[in-house]
């Protein structure tokens, strides 16, 4: 016992009563979706592609705004976002406008904008897949002074830069829809996508 | 202004002009104190979501809102060791005289060159729309100063060779 420093123990955390212990189960409503699985993910997923391929790509956004898992674990979570990226890269620039006009306009739309909303911050905050495998960037220079010209050119854009801007697109339009006031609900929403 | 930084800046502005609504709360904790909740990390409810922006895997930006503070970190695009060198130059130039800046963190989070740190203090003296400008202004120009120093920096270090190589 005398190994352990006490002045680096944070009794806060020992302390039922403490702020730090808040429940932040009690904030989430009791209306919680059921929990959800990969598998039911990927179920939803495989609907979603086909209503692409028939070409409805606004049934599709407005399916799989619906589904979203609210209650899922991570990885339900994870199957969900790459099935939204997909479908939001599936829409051309020139459409984004009307189908968002479409989908949120609607009954339940303002809510579909919110969790379009929560998607692209999600979409921007995970790593692009493609960065890591197609450019290892190096750390190490081979010169021995540690200084070197000779580098791969990156101009501009480095990996994963595809994705974002079709993200960055999606979010300027639905600002322009929504206004600040869907940011700010993704911000104090503790049900996460 | 490139194609793909208008887009960036402008989800970058929304973002903080929505983050900004923040009002005085005292410590829940200590009686008589008031800190950024951000910082203390004391009670995880005041905590908000953290947002992220980012244009591609090398810039990006994080917002991480609480009930009375907001900490704004910025990952600055550096394309190679030089530009790696002159941002963390530049950043720690500005840190070392942050009391100026008023909203300047003195040490950035880890995995971004520089960071704000916004409290309702400062939210309540100066004007929302103003700051948010500032940071934009701040992203716009770094880009700029970097590229711009990394020139510099190539032309005296071509003309050094030049005249250290003459002799010979």
């Amino acid at each position: 016992m005398s190994q352990i420093n006490y002045r680096t123990i944070n009794i806060d955390q020992l302390d039922p009563e403490s702020s730090a212990n808040f429940p932040m189960e009690t904030l989430l409503p009791a209306t919680l979706p059921q929990p959800e699985t990969s598998s039911d993910a990927a179920n939803v997923a495989t609907q979603v592609r086909q209503l692409l391929r028939g070409g409805d790509t606004e049934g599709a956004l407005r399916h799989v705004l619906d589904t979203a898992p609210l209650g899922g674990d991570d990885r339900a979570k994870e199957v969900h976002l790459a099935t939204v990226i997909e479908v939001l890269q599936g829409i051309r620039q020139a459409e984004m406008t009307r189908v968002l006009e479409g989908v949120c306009g609607a009954d339940g739309g303002a809510e579909r904008a919110d969790c379009l909303m929560k998607y692209l911050y999600k979409g921007m905050s995970a790593p692009a897949p493609s960065s890591g495998a197609q450019s290892p960037r190096k750390t190490v220079s081979p010169q021995e002074t540690g200084f070197s010209q000779v580098q791969a050119r990156n101009v501009g854009e480095g990996g994963g830069g595809q994705q974002m801007s079709v993200l960055l697109n999606w979010h300027e339009k639905l600002v322009e829809l929504t206004g600040t006031g869907s940011i700010v609900r993704v911000m104090t929403d503790r049900r996460t996508v | 202004m490139s194609q793909s930084l208008r887009p960036y800046l402008q989800c970058v502005r929304s973002s903080l002009t929505a983050a900004l609504a923040i009002s005085n709360f005292a410590s829940q904790t200590s009686e008589r104190h008031n800190v950024p909740e951000i910082e203390a990390q004391t009670s995880p409810e005041l905590i908000l979501n953290p947002l992220t922006v980012s244009r591609n895997a090398e810039e990006r930006v994080l917002i991480e809102p609480s009930v009375n503070s907001v900490r704004v970190s910025i990952r600055i695009k550096q394309a190679d060791e030089i530009e790696h060198i002159l941002v963390h130059k530049f950043t720690r130039f500005l840190q070392q005289r942050a009391e100026s800046f008023f909203i300047l963190r003195r040490k950035p989070i880890k995995g971004y060159d520089i960071s704000f740190l916004i409290t309702n203090v400062h939210v309540e003296a100066m004007l929302k729309h103003k700051l948010v400008d500032f940071i934009i202004q701040f992203m716009e120009e770094v880009d700029k100063e970097i590229s711009e120093m990394k020139l510099f920096l190539n032309a005296r270090a071509r003309f050094v060779a030049e005249s250290f190589l003459t002799p010979f």
